[in-house]
């Protein structure tokens, strides 16, 4: 214990002496997360809709179609999901309106209703998007049924509205956790494979195996300096970009923070893992930087840190939802931006438990003092 | 158990091969309490794989290393508890000072040390809050010898402490090893400098290829070189240890 306590000490005195690391962990995903949120992507001209394609035919494709307009004049800005998706991107603020068409849209002599629904707070956006789709609705419909008004089924396609209150704060609410979770990524992962490579090289973990200590002794204490470095620059994070970029976390509940420390810690524990299985690999910094760059660097794009994975194709998300950063991003964004408690997390503490245990699996495999 | 006349070291037929490359072949040799005994050979003739096996560093093939009555096979962690180490590359956490490396050095064998006093026996107390890396190399090695000390050690192992030394530093670190030779430590140390090797050891080990080829105090195997009827090529004065060192190995550039 005491061993392990003067190993810790004396790691955390070196990381905090080490500019560069702080450099890395506070200064850089903060200016992302700045940059990106004074961007202000919500100011969109064209209104985010959700839409959910029940039919999957011609009519509904063409139905689409109207409703992103033309080129020359953008209507709504759609995105085509999931019954589930579209609304939980209502809930929690990445789109202003959710679309449902129905299965029997456009089967011949049946009644199709459109499901609407809006986030009471963007009035103005919900009569853009009521107006647009009482237009397109009206004019698809005589162009697919080729009939002339006066013989028109008043009511062949409704429109059924309802309205909920979204609780997102849009992009910058949604950016900060993503970024915080890209920053532990980067503090485990880069910290640990520079620091301990370093080391290995020099040759200064040779010396310590000189003396009686075990190899687990020196992993434990580095473990916990970069926990405790990954869970102060997660608070820092999120506190700091709160406050810039004016939104709440977690809705004020204040188990947001007990809930975004574990999940910090676990992200820690998964990501530092990962680094020490690359250090233990690598005998040199040249070696291990590559590797490093290419476990986080595809994760950065594909985990959902600067946009949304509904943006990407499908065949891509349907393998970026396994990668760890993804379950670390979504975990925490789901406590600061939802509101959630750590609790409802089901898949996302799976998963990152498998990759914890795969990661440190690899780890004490690869390890090796010289 | 041990007494105090039992051998502090045992080495027994220690055997180490790097693929093609004999290391060490079959090396025996007994250390005595209190004694500083000296490896001499020239670059890879096995010494460091000799001594790191006696560390508990590296394992060796076959053969027995005994120190202070533990086998080194047995418990590596026992000896390596008891012993101090001078790795022939020494390197420190750069980012810390040096009291800092002292104490937490210190603390890795439970040992209550004061940094410092640690840091005066070697002569750097000047320097403690200097960060490893704004070191000299005379200052380096005797950091890493003061780290050796910091268990106060029943046996220090030296490995090469003056290669790439000046002349300064070298004597400077010998006054060192004497001081503590003279507080009861016994001493294992490899050179290839045979000055060293005369004015430090009280025995000497002549290494070469893995073998150890002579083994006596430096006078010793002096006199058994003149004996021979050997006649020092310069001077027609007494020959001195490099004489002997280089009739045993050659002259050959090594390396
Ligand atoms: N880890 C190793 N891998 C391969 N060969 C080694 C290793 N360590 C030492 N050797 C070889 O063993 C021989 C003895 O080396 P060493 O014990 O370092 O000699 P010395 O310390 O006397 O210079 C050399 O030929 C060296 O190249
Ligand atoms: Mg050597």
């Amino acid at each position: 214990m005491k061993i392990y306590l003067a190993l810790t000490v004396a790691s955390l005195k070196m990381y905090f002496r080490n500019k560069q690391g702080l450099f890395w962990a506070l200064f850089f995903p903060l200016l992302i997360m700045i940059i990106f949120g004074i961007m202000n992507f919500d100011r969109y001209n064209s209104p985010d809709v959700g839409v959910y394609d029940g039919a999957n035919n011609d009519a509904s494709r063409l139905l689409i179609q109207a409703l992103r307009g033309s080129d020359e004049q953008e209507l709504l800005n759609v995105t085509v999901s999931s019954l589930e998706d579209i609304h939980d991107e209502l809930e929690f603020g990445s789109s202003r309106a959710a679309i449902e068409i129905p299965a029997n849209y456009g089967a011949s002599g049946q009644f199709a209703e459109i499901k609407v629904t809006y986030d009471e707070r963007f009035p103005q956006e919900r009569a853009v998007v009521s107006t647009i789709l009482g237009q397109v609705t009206d004019a698809v419909f005589k162009e697919i049924a080729q009939v002339p008004d006066e013989y028109r089924v008043e009511n062949a396609i409704g429109i059924s509205e309802s309205i909920v209150v979204g609780q997102g704060q849009g992009f910058k609410a949604w950016l900060i956790p993503g970024i915080a979770a890209m920053a532990i990524m980067q503090t485990g992962l880069f910290t640990v494979v520079f620091t301990l490579v370093r080391f290995k090289s020099q040759g200064v973990l040779r010396r310590l195996k000189a003396t009686p200590i075990g190899a687990s002794h020196f992993l434990a204490g580095q473990l916990t300096t970069k926990a405790i470095v990954v869970v102060l620059q997660t608070y820092v994070l999120v506190i700091v970009g709160a406050l810039v970029l004016g939104v709440s976390v977690g809705n004020g509940r204040i188990g947001a923070w007990f809930d975004l420390t574990i999940l910090a810690l676990l992200g820690g524990a998964l990501f530092i893992a990962l680094g020490l299985a690359v250090s233990g690999w690598a005998k040199n910094e040249e070696t291990a930087a590559p590797i490093a760059n290419i476990i986080t660097m595809p994760m950065m794009f594909l985990s959902g840190v600067f946009f949304p994975l509904s943006v990407m194709p499908d065949w891509l998300t349907r393998w970026s939802q396994y990668l760890p950063l993804t379950y670390l991003a979504d975990g925490m964004r789901a406590i600061t931006v939802e509101g959630a408690s750590i609790t409802t997390l089901g898949s996302e503490l799976v998963g990152l438990g498998v990759w914890i245990v795969i990661s440190f699996a690899i780890a004490t495999k690869l390890f090796r003092w010289e | 158990m041990t007494t105090a006349s039992d051998p502090v070291i045992v080495a027994k037929d220690i055997r180490k091969r790097y693929g093609d490359i004999i290391a060490a072949n079959g090396i025996s040799f007994e250390v005595h309490r209190g004694e500083v005994f000296g490896m001499l050979g020239p670059n890879g003739a096995g010494k460091t794989t000799t001594v790191e096996i006696l560390e508990g560093m590296r394992e060796a093939d076959s053969g027995d290393a005994v120190i202070n009555g533990v086998n080194v096979k047995d418990d590596p962690t026992a000896v390596k508890a008891m012993i101090g180490v001078q790795l022939q590359q020494n390197a420190f956490f750069d980012k810390l000072k040096l009291s800092e490396i002292v104490d937490l050095y210190a603390k890795l064998y439970l040992a209550k040390v004061d940094p410092v006093e640690i840091l005066s026996r070697v002569g750097l107390d000047h320097r403690k809050k200097a960060k490893y890396a704004e070191l000299s190399g005379g200052q380096k090695q005797r950091l890493s010898i003061a780290v050796a000390l910091v268990n106060d050690p029943a046996v220090l192992f030296l490995d090469e402490p003056t290669t790439g030394l000046d002349p300064q530093a070298r004597r400077q670190l010998w006054e060192l090893v004497k001081n503590i030779q003279k507080n009861g430590a016994t001493i294992v140390l490899t050179t290839h400098y045979m000055e060293e090797a005369e004015e430090l050891c009280d025995r000497i080990a002549v290494v070469e290829h893995g073998e150890i080829i002579a083994l006596d105090t430096p006078d010793a195997l002096i006199d058994q070189l003149l004996a021979t009827g050997f006649k020092p090529e310069k001077r027609v004065r007494e020959a001195t240890l490099d004489d002997v060192f280089l009739n045993l190995t050659g002259r050959d550039l090594r390396d």
